[in-house]
């Protein structure tokens, strides 16, 4: 028996024109999990939460809430009657409405689940929506229109809330409070969740797992952990772009061997037989400096982000390598000096291509 | 799937479809055999009714663009003693109809008329007859329709000038322009899509034009579709004239559209745009904008106002004769009806449009607001042909009795017809209302668990109720001063103001036009007044 709160299989949307998501396939375990959908702007995000929500078709597969099927070849659920909420990333605020009444209006819904208690005031506060509650869609900002927008969806108490880049317009300063009070929010609610984002820190923070959607397909769907550490491929490592690959040649159990930085150690959370050319993923935090060391780079390139430093490093076969280094390290170095590179090389998990 | 979206869908393709019968009708006249009476009049008039309309259309347009472009840029761009007054004032020329501003115009100037007794009392007798112009004719019936037209263009420009953003303008003078240089490089060409539209209601009035063509006895194609069925009950020649008619229109202005090519005229981006800042006029460019736009004003409105309030003074029984409640009631049970029966299908039209989003019922609809460009005596003449037709072979052929007196000759036919000319207007008032919604809007609302129709009344209904009401005044506006379809459709001892004044007008007696055109100006002000928040309403505010 079927004991998923939500799940989605084999589906297949249509975006626009002739692009499509295939063969869709995931779940939500418990209610209240919340999960994050990333990918590349025009992907066919969008169109997949307003399928879940009942606003698009989907050509193939299976929709199903609490059990009931949503949408299948044979079945559509009327959007009105799936008690799924979308906040929108546009403003889909109703115009003639002021924003208290606009947030008051999400608790008419019908099919609310009643059992839940929700503080419309402590939502109002949380958001910092407060100051605007007598003022009208079109005096507020984008930022606030997504607040109030977010605002509405939550009080509605939803079995399943869709969120489309729920913090898109909201500045930098505030953003990261949100996403804290947001997850509160989510988690005292027991309100089960999707989140589409382009953002991969948010869906890391916010999602106990992340679907990355890629070339028309969901790549991986994971703990935001394993899509970080062990991405399922090259798309996804690049995609993430949080990291670079490099050609390496397997030289035992525990390693390999790079002509420019030569032997790398750690576990394979994949086997490959000695002697097989890969490519290795090495991430910012896989390199530690070490002003001693005889390995040295040169740096082509520094971005200061506040609590570290990135540094590019340019290798003798013009490869270009991220290294983490933290902000309040003794000493910064310039462009086109020199920047040693501790050896011998240890990486927690070897992820090889 | 959306199975509930059928009955949105089907009501609105219903209604689409209906209005759109008369058009394809209009279209379909080439399969249909003619009388001869077109072979007589290839030989007599026919070339005649092309040239006067084509000259009609020609000296309308030209006046309209100087006088409705002119007024727009004095007083979107200027500061003078009087622009604020002026900026509504000039719109109250639409309260005159062309045919009454005709009986002014030709009263005023004929012998022994207005002017003749204003020059006897000023200084003395004297033969002033041969002194003073006459104003009969094409001539006379050009400044008829521009004077009561132009404000189609001052509207549209205004409004396309009051959007110029100030950095346009700014930009001109970083370029060294000169003011002339400036108006006709950088602000006249971005109000071209604008000056257009206004143009192209101005054509389509002008070529479909009955009461002013008739009372200057000026034969144009609208005479010659009114004499097809009159004379000769040639109705599908009358849908021929009027098939010609609205491909002149439309070549007319698709060849202005492909001029265009790809360039655009306005800025997508909504940010960016700083009000303009009007410059202060002082000394003599101050009286100037200030004389051009009083004498417009005084032509356009306070002349005929002035005439037929003159006469309705000098013979004061022509007041006690006229109904006037009789007349007032009926014009307001017209209005009303028609006015409800427009907005409520125009309504479930925009919301089957809206909620189903196919293309067919699109191009439909499109179809079904071309109406407006089909002359009135034509909608007229088609429906009661189409009555009879139908009664002829379908209703009595069944053994029924005859519907003909339940459609024409009744309010009935009155209303049905009206709807059929002024859907366009409902349709895209409310369409407009539609259009600065955002699709998400009505979404949200199902995902709140709001039924289609749930969401119609409590959400779009509200939303609407200011371009319903913009609606409401401008159909009653329209019907005020609606003359053919009445004129041929109106129940019998039922009368209008409009049909008041044009029966005394076509019998001689223009003093007893004068009551019903001072009481239609009066009425039609009024709702000029009200909608004036509306159409006046700047887009930077």
């Amino acid at each position: 028996m079927n004991k998923n709160f939500f799940e989605i299989t084999n589906a297949t949307f249509k975006v626009g024109g002739q692009n499509k998501v295939i063969n869709v396939s995931f779940s939500i375990e418990k209610e209240g999990d919340v999960i994050c959908l990333l990918g590349p702007s025009g992907i066919g995000k969008t169109t997949i939460l307003r399928s879940i929500a009942g606003l698009e078709k989907i050509e193939t597969g299976t929709i199903k809430l609490k059990g009931k099927t949503l949408s299948s070849n044979k079945t559509y659920i009327e959007p009105e009657d799936r008690n799924i909420s979308l906040s929108f990333q546009e403003n889909s605020l109703f115009p003639h409405y002021t924003i208290e009444e606009n947030i008051y209006l999400g608790r008419e819904r019908k099919n609310s689940n009643k059992k839940k208690k929700i503080n419309t005031k402590k939502i109002i506060k949380l958001l910092n929506i407060g100051k605007i509650l007598n003022h009208y869609p079109h005096q507020v900002s984008a930022g606030e229109a997504q607040r109030v927008s977010l605002a509405r969806s939550l009080v509605s108490q939803p079995d399943l809330l869709l969120l489309d880049e729920p913090l898109s317009n909201i500045d930098q300063s505030f953003k990261e409070e949100i996403q804290v009070q947001l997850k509160k929010l989510l988690k005292d609610l027991k309100i089960t969740t999707i989140i589409v984002t382009h953002d991969s820190y948010e869906a890391f923070y916010l999602g106990n797992k992340c679907g990355i959607i890629l070339n028309k397909q969901l790549k991986q769907f994971d703990d935001p952990y394993n899509v970080y550490h062990f991405p399922n491929s090259i798309e996804v490592v690049k995609f993430l772009n949080r990291g670079i690959l490099i050609p390496a040649k397997v030289t035992g159990e525990n390693s390999l061997e790079n002509k420019d930085l030569g032997t790398i150690k750690g576990n394979f959370i994949k086997h490959y037989p000695k002697g097989t050319d890969v490519k290795l993923l090495l991430q910012p935090e896989d390199l530690e400096h070490d002003d001693q060391s005889n390995l040295k780079l040169e740096v082509v390139d520094r971005k200061f982000r506040g609590t570290n430093f990135i540094y590019t490093l340019k290798t003798n076969s013009n490869l270009l390598i991220p290294v983490f280094v933290h902000s309040h390290h003794i000493h910064q170095h310039e462009v086109d000096e020199k920047f040693g590179i501790k050896r011998p090389i240890n990486i927690d998990h070897i992820v090889c291509f | 799937m959306h199975k509930r979206l059928n009955i949105w869908y089907l009501s609105s393709f219903l209604i689409s479809f209906i209005v759109a019968i008369p058009i394809i009708t209009v279209f379909t006249s080439f399969f249909e055999d003619t009388s001869n009476y077109f072979e007589i009049l290839k030989q007599t008039f026919f070339l005649e009714y092309i040239f006067n309309s084509i000259t009609l259309l020609i000296g309308v347009l030209f006046l309209t663009f100087i006088l409705g472009v002119g007024s727009a840029y004095i007083v979107s761009f200027y500061e003078f003693p009087g622009a604020n007054f002026f900026k509504w004032a000039l719109i109250l020329s639409f309260a005159v109809p062309p045919y009454i501003y005709a009986y002014s115009l030709f009263a005023f100037f004929e012998n022994y008329g207005t002017a003749f007794t204003i020059l006897k009392h000023l200084f003395g007798d004297g033969d002033y007859n041969k002194h003073i112009p006459k104003f009969s004719g094409m001539f006379g019936l050009i400044l008829s329709i521009s004077f009561s037209l132009y404000a189609y263009v001052y509207i549209l420009a205004r409004s396309s000038f009051l959007y110029q953003s100030q950095n346009l303008i700014e930009l001109g003078k970083n370029l060294g322009f000169s003011k002339l240089k400036c108006f006709y490089s950088i602000i006249l060409p971005a109000a071209r899509p604008a000056i257009v539209a206004g143009l192209s209601l101005v054509a389509m009035e002008t070529l479909a034009e009955f009461g002013a063509v008739d009372f200057f006895s000026v034969n144009t194609l609208t005479t010659g579709i009114y004499n097809a069925w009159i004379a000769f009950d040639d109705l599908a020649f009358a849908n021929r004239i009027s098939f010609f008619l609205l491909l002149f229109i439309f070549i007319l202005f698709l060849t202005e559209n492909l001029s265009r090519k790809k360039a655009k005229y306005h800025l997508e981006s909504k940010g960016g745009f700083r009000k303009k800042e009007k410059i202060k006029l002082y000394g003599r460019k101050s009286f100037f904008a200030f004389m051009f736009c009083f004498v417009l004003f005084f032509l356009s409105f306070l002349f005929p106002l002035s005439q037929m309030l003159y006469w309705t003074i000098k013979f004061p029984e022509n007041l006690i004769d006229l109904q006037i409640i009789d007349l007032l009631l009926n014009t307001l049970y017209l209005v009303s009806l028609s006015s409800l029966v427009l907005i409520f299908f125009a309504l479930i039209s925009n919301y089957g449009n809206r909620v189903s989003n196919k293309k067919i019922l699109n191009l439909l609809s499109t179809l079904s607001i071309s109406g407006y460009a089909i002359p009135g005596v034509i909608l007229a003449i088609a429906f009661i042909t189409f009555v009879a037709w139908f009664d002829e072979n379908m209703i009595k052929a069944l053994g029924f009795l005859s519907i003909k007196k339940i459609f024409i000759g009744s309010v009935l036919g009155l209303v049905i017809v009206y709807f059929v000319r002024f859907y366009s207007l409902a349709f895209n008032g409310i369409k407009s209302g539609y259009e600065k919604m955002n699709i998400a809007v009505d979404e949200s609302a199902y995902l709140l668990g709001y039924s289609k129709t749930k969401t119609f009344l409590n959400i779009h209904i509200p939303y609407l109720r200011n371009s319903l009401l913009f609606v409401v005044i401008l159909i009653s506006l329209e019907i005020i001063r609606e003359l053919p379809i009445t004129l041929i459709l109106r129940p019998f001892n039922f009368e209008t103001f409009a049909t008041t004044a044009y029966i005394s007008a076509s019998e001689d007696l223009l003093e007893a036009a004068a009551v019903p055109s001072l009481c239609l100006i009066i009425i039609a002000s009024f709702f000029i007044l009200l909608t004036s928040k509306y159409i006046l309403r700047d887009n930077s505010e």
